[in-house]
């Protein structure tokens, strides 16, 4: 039997929360979604060593892929989010990439796993590949296409400019400049 | 319909440098995750929205264009950004209740 060209669509779809945590102890990050109606800021809790306090909230979604041609499904609750990479000076595997690909009219953009401690989570590179190919499958290809990449490719999050496709420092009057980092 | 058409018909102010296309709906959202998960490839996307963030946004879902409503300021580096990636980046004087009502009425967007 020849093997699937899978065409995926988007189900199971989730809104709620991405939530950003800090340790006051120890500073390090951890982020996680949450389907909570509203996270509070500044909520905080111990855990071992570390003071978690929350630090952020966005408003996001975690979703499956299906293939109905063949019943496969995968779901991505290891996203955390996409990327849009503006290209930072330092030597970023992703900015190279960006300049390779951007010269050919596909847009480059970078799949990040939660984050545990400053350790990144994990995010198989075949979930990174299924997301190009359903961006790419939705969209007219003789336009332009997408580049879906992991984060590991950053070498440094401390210095990365790359802006979350996020819903974060958008949804008051405040300017639109205000928007903070996420890290 | 193209995003010149709807640029004639409705009024609509272009700010950014793109090439016309075929738009096929519209999806009205001011939520990122919502466009992400929801609009499709060649929708017009009305939101009030300015931030540079709705350009990576509409460039994943390929939409035909964002539609500023409410005569809002866009700021330049949206505007540039939307520019980079052939991204139309449209202005209506209108709120988005009185645009909705007279892109319904063009009757050209029946799913």
């Amino acid at each position: 039997m020849a093997e699937c060209l899978h065409q995926w669509t988007m189900t199971n779809v989730q809104f709620g929360f991405v939530v950003f945590e800090k340790c006051f102890h120890c500073n390090s990050l951890g982020t996680y979604f949450s389907v909570e109606d509203t996270p509070i800021l500044g909520d905080k809790y111990r855990e071992g060593d570390c003071y978690w306090s929350r630090v952020e909230n966005a408003q996001s979604f975690r979703f499956d892929l299906e293939c109905p041609l063949c019943g496969r499904r995968e779901n991505f609750h290891e996203l955390m989010g996409l990327m849009h990479c503006p290209g930072c000076p330092a030597d970023c595997g992703v900015d190279a990439i960006r300049r390779k690909y951007e010269a050919e009219r596909t847009w480059v953009l970078v799949a990040f796993g939660f984050i545990y401690k400053d350790k990144r989570g994990p995010l198989p590179q075949e979930k990174v590949d299924i997301l190009t190919d359903y961006f790419n499958q939705r969209r007219d290809t003789t336009r332009s296409r997408i580049k879906i990449v992991s984060f590991d490719l950053i070498k440094d999050l401390s210095v990365c400019r790359g802006d979350f496709i996020h819903d974060v420092g958008m949804l008051s009057q405040e300017p639109v400049t205000e928007r903070k980092p996420l890290f | 319909m193209t995003t010149k058409d709807l640029i004639d018909k409705v009024g609509l102010r272009p700010l950014s440098t793109f090439e016309h296309r075929d738009v096929n709906g519209v999806f009205v959202s001011d939520m990122l995750s919502d466009v992400m998960a929801g609009a499709k490839s060649g929708n017009l996307w009305l939101t009030v929205q300015t931030h540079k963030s709705i350009v990576p946004a509409a460039n994943l879902v390929d939409v035909a264009a964002i539609v500023v409503t409410g005569g809002k300021d866009v700021p330049q580096e949206t505007v540039d950004l939307a520019s980079k990636y052939n991204i139309a980046i449209l202005v209506s004087d209108l709120p988005t209740f009185e645009l909705v009502g007279k892109l319904y009425a063009l009757g050209s967007f029946a799913r």
